[in-house]
């Protein structure tokens, strides 16, 4: 199979190499002292990135349209936004803690897909035709990364009460936090969960119009819908909470990563729901 | 965390019990509003009407009694705690949504929950959204907003976001609500140049059932099914097991393919192949040449068609009139032919037979006969036959193939061709590659339409995802007939509240982005807040 993609996907292969490469260069820079280290792990990063829009063009030219119809495809787009968001997040909160988890889900989302390998180009059915599809999937992907990044620095969060090393990984200027003051783990996810949440809202907002030009109905009660109705929910409860005395630090790190669960049975777990079959939302495959 | 006790630890104990009892009236609210509902259903039928009614009802009587009833109700209606069990609530109503079937017939229900089912039939859990414990919490969730506005009156610049986000829920539940009771939905069926339609079978809403006159006429002009181009590929199957109601099975699953290039490529087993040629308009034709052990064959044109005949193989017209046989030995002339050309071999001899007699002459090189419509020659002794593969043409009319595979070493070769597939196995019958038509698939669905009102007409094509609006009606593509190319379904649909939704969830975008990026800046440095309640 590893030659078959080699071969015949090369940009495929190089990409989560690269995103296996800047993994473990982040997870040498939770442990080093020297700056370069880190820098290496953001330029094998970059360089996934780059090489991941590769593949996504490369499809997008093959097949004759957007390539977010299949799993597969999906994966490979997530694998992308997830990279990219990253990228930008390390500038602006100028550390590289996060790059281990961040390098982990895209070369994750790599791994999957080449365990689900599903590399056959499908037609767009009518349904699928439609101007909203691109945006409504696009809105959602990039929040995902949001709230996947999110779920990540939670992670830490939790961690770092717990395990000294990982307490000191967050305050000490290492190779990883860059700007030598302690990182407030806590208002990052928050922040992070915020932007992800009006990604959310506008994709429901979306869907919900191309709903409508498609079928007549802007909500019809989809298993797919109802759940993204659900992550909306669950996001919206720990946006609210938060403001509840007694809900930061762990309680509210828990519950942004039972968040990210939420999402991901939404998008992984659909077929698993007795009511699947009536779906128009199911990935086959 | 430091637990170093301060002054403030009194105070906190004080604001936990408040916090319990916050917590407490939470829990009763959402609780009744369940049971309140569940009850109510037993005897008001929930139709949209009512469910829109009960729910606008409820939630002005919550917030209505919050206002006079002294005690915690308004703050804690209005309280975050009480916000985020609301909605962890609705998630797990939307969640029971997705595990419990929705709105089928109610024995299924008893067959396939067993004790469970006549419960959730009773509970209406059978058509959850539609019910009144949902209604009951979508009250409460009308309330809690109205009730956490009131308490932050009046709007400020710095808290806009809030107002204009939650005014949002707002505006899309009305639009929502409006939705289910006044929309209209229903079914026209046209058949192209046929009848004009005036009327629509009404399928949703207060008319279902009965036939409702459009404020329009409707002609479908013409209906289009447009096909993807077919596609001819090199599908690599591997075989999986399956459970096919469940029976364990072996099958073969397409795990990818290729374009039928002549590159050489890699197959996931590990294996490799290339396609040694490919034919788009594949003939096959038959050359003779001398060889060693060979057998006798003749060369034979009747009428233009030229082939080589074997011992004992014969070329005639098509109306059998004239033909031609080769034998080694003499052959017989055969049955019906007025006129035969008899080759001998051995003897190297033609014999041209008619009724009236027979003319013999040898055979040299070759020869034409009966005026040039018949020609014999040249003859081999010993020939050996080979078949050429060829393309007739360019255009992908009759596709076939030679795959090479390379195997651990081992190089094979076979002609595989699209008409008749057939898998070229690879590594015992573990995957198979097969050379393979991908059918034409749907592209679209096209209704050229009519619409004329009065002296105003309009012309629309009406496809899935651009449907077609019209004198406050929206005509979309539903149906059509694989039988009746003249035939086409669509589904009228008049719904006065969906743009409200629309705009409601806009509003809600806004204002959650504003309450995120600018209200912090009015508030100076972009410094959080400690956490309020309300
Ligand atoms: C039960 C109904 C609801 C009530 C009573 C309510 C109440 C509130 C209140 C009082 C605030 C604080 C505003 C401020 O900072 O002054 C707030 C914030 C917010 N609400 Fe709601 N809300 C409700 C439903 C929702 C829903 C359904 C959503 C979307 C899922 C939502 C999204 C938000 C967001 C995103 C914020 C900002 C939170 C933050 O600052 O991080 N609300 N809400």
């Amino acid at each position: 199979m590893l030659q078959y993609v080699l071969a015949e996907h090369p940009f495929f292969a190089f990409t989560s190499l690269l995103y296996a490469a800047s993994m473990a260069a982040y997870a040498a820079a939770w442990r080093s002292t020297k700056a370069f280290v880190g820098q290496v792990g953001t330029a094998l990063m970059m360089a996934a990135v780059v090489l991941n829009a590769a593949v996504i063009a490369g499809r997008y030219l093959e097949a004759g349209r957007a390539p977010l119809k299949s799993l597969f495809e999906s994966l490979v787009f997530f694998a992308f936004n997830m990279g990219l968001l990253y990228v930008v997040l390390e500038r602006l909160y100028k550390t590289r803690v996060f790059g281990l988890p961040a390098a982990f889900l895209s070369f994750g989302a790599m791994a999957y897909a080449l365990l689900k390998w599903d590399a056959e180009i499908v037609k767009l059915p009518p349904a699928l035709q439609s101007a909203w599809f691109v945006p409504h999937v696009m809105v959602y992907f990039v929040g995902y990364a949001a709230l996947a990044f999110a779920t990540g620095v939670a992670v830490v969060q939790l961690l770092a009460s717990r395990v000294p090393w990982v307490q000191r990984l967050t305050t000490l200027k290492l190779g990883s936090v860059l700007s030598g003051q302690p990182l407030d783990l806590d208002k990052i996810a928050y922040d992070v969960v915020r932007f992800g949440f009006i990604l959310l809202t506008l994709g429901l907002l979306v869907g919900s119009v191309w709903a409508k030009s498609a079928w007549g109905d802007f909500w019809v009660w989809d298993p797919k819908e109802n759940w993204s109705l659900v992550t909306w929910l669950v996001y919206g409860a720990y946006l609210h909470l938060r403001k509840v005395r007694g809900w930061r630090g762990d309680k509210a790190a828990w519950l942004a990563v039972a968040g990210f669960a939420v999402i991901m049975f939404t998008y992984l777990g659909m077929g698993l729901l007795p009511t699947s079959e009536e779906s128009n939302h199911v990935y086959s495959g | 965390m430091s637990s170093v006790p301060t002054a403030a630890t009194a105070a906190d104990a004080a604001s936990g019990t408040a916090a319990d009892r916050e917590a407490r009236l939470t829990a009763l609210l959402v609780v009744g509003a369940m049971v309140v509902g569940a009850v109510l259903q037993i005897v008001v039928p929930p139709g949209p009407l009512t469910l829109v009614a009960a729910t606008g009802v409820a939630s002005l009587a919550v917030l209505g009694l919050s206002f006079v009833v002294p005690g915690r109700l308004r703050t804690t209606l209005a309280g975050f705690r009480f916000t985020s069990t609301l909605l962890i609530a609705l998630a797990v109503f939307a969640i029971i949504g997705t595990l419990v079937l929705q709105g089928k017939p109610h024995a299924l229900y008893r067959e396939r929950y067993g004790v469970f089912g006549p419960l959730i039939v009773a509970l209406r859990f059978d058509d959850i959204f539609h019910g009144l414990p949902f209604a009951g919490l979508t009250a409460l969730f009308g309330a809690a907003i109205l009730s956490s506005a009131s308490l932050r009156w009046p709007v400020s610049w710095r808290r806009a976001g809030f107002f204009v986000a939650h005014v949002g829920l707002l505006v899309s539940g009305a639009g929502a609500a409006a939705s289910s009771v006044l929309s209209v939905r229903g079914r026209i069926d046209l058949f192209a140049g046929g009848d004009v339609a005036t009327q629509v079978r009404v399928t949703k809403g207060a008319e279902e059932g009965q036939l409702v006159a459009l404020p329009f006429e409707l002609k479908l002009d013409q209906f289009d099914l447009v096909n993807y181009e077919p596609e001819f590929r090199v599908g690599y199957y591997e075989k999986v097991r399956v459970v096919r109601d469940g029976v364990p099975l072996e099958d073969y699953r397409l795990k990818t393919s290729f374009d039928p290039d002549t590159a050489k490529h890699r197959l996931p087993g590990g294996d490799s192949y290339r396609l040694k040629a490919v034919y788009p308009d594949f003939v096959t034709t038959t050359k003779v040449v001398e060889g060693p052990n060979g057998q006798p064959a003749l060369q034979a044109a009747l009428g233009g068609v030229t082939r080589w005949l074997a011992d004992g193989e014969q070329l005639a017209s098509a109306d059998g009139q004239v033909a031609v046989v080769f034998g080694w030995e003499r052959p017989l002339a055969p049955a019906g032919a007025a006129t035969a050309v008899l080759v001998s071999g051995k003897e190297r001899t033609v014999i041209v037979q008619r009724a009236d007699g027979a003319v013999a002459q040898p055979l040299g090189g070759s020869a034409a006969l009966l005026g040039g419509f018949v020609k014999v020659g040249p003859l081999v002794p010993s020939a050996v036959r080979t078949v050429d593969y060829a393309t007739r043409s360019s255009e992908w009319k009759n596709p076939a193939a030679i795959v090479e595979t390379h195997v651990g070493g081992q190089v094979k070769e076979q002609l595989v061709t699209v008409a008749q597939p057939r898998g070229v196995f690879l590594d015992g019958d573990r995957s198979a590659l097969v050379f393979e038509k991908r059918e034409k698939e749907v592209k679209a669905y096209l209704s050229h339409v009519t619409a004329r009102k009065g002296d105003q007409v309009e012309r629309a094509v009406v496809s899935v995802n651009d449907p077609f609006t019209f004198a406050g009606w929206t005509l979309y593509q539903v149906n059509y007939n694989p039988q009746d190319p003249t035939y086409s379904g669509l589904e009228a649909v008049r719904d006065p509240g969906v743009a409200w939704v629309f705009v409601g969830f806009a509003l809600i975008c806004l204002g959650v982005a504003y309450m995120f990026y600018v209200e912090p800046r009015l508030r100076g440095g972009g410094i959080e807040r400690p956490g309020t309640r309300a």
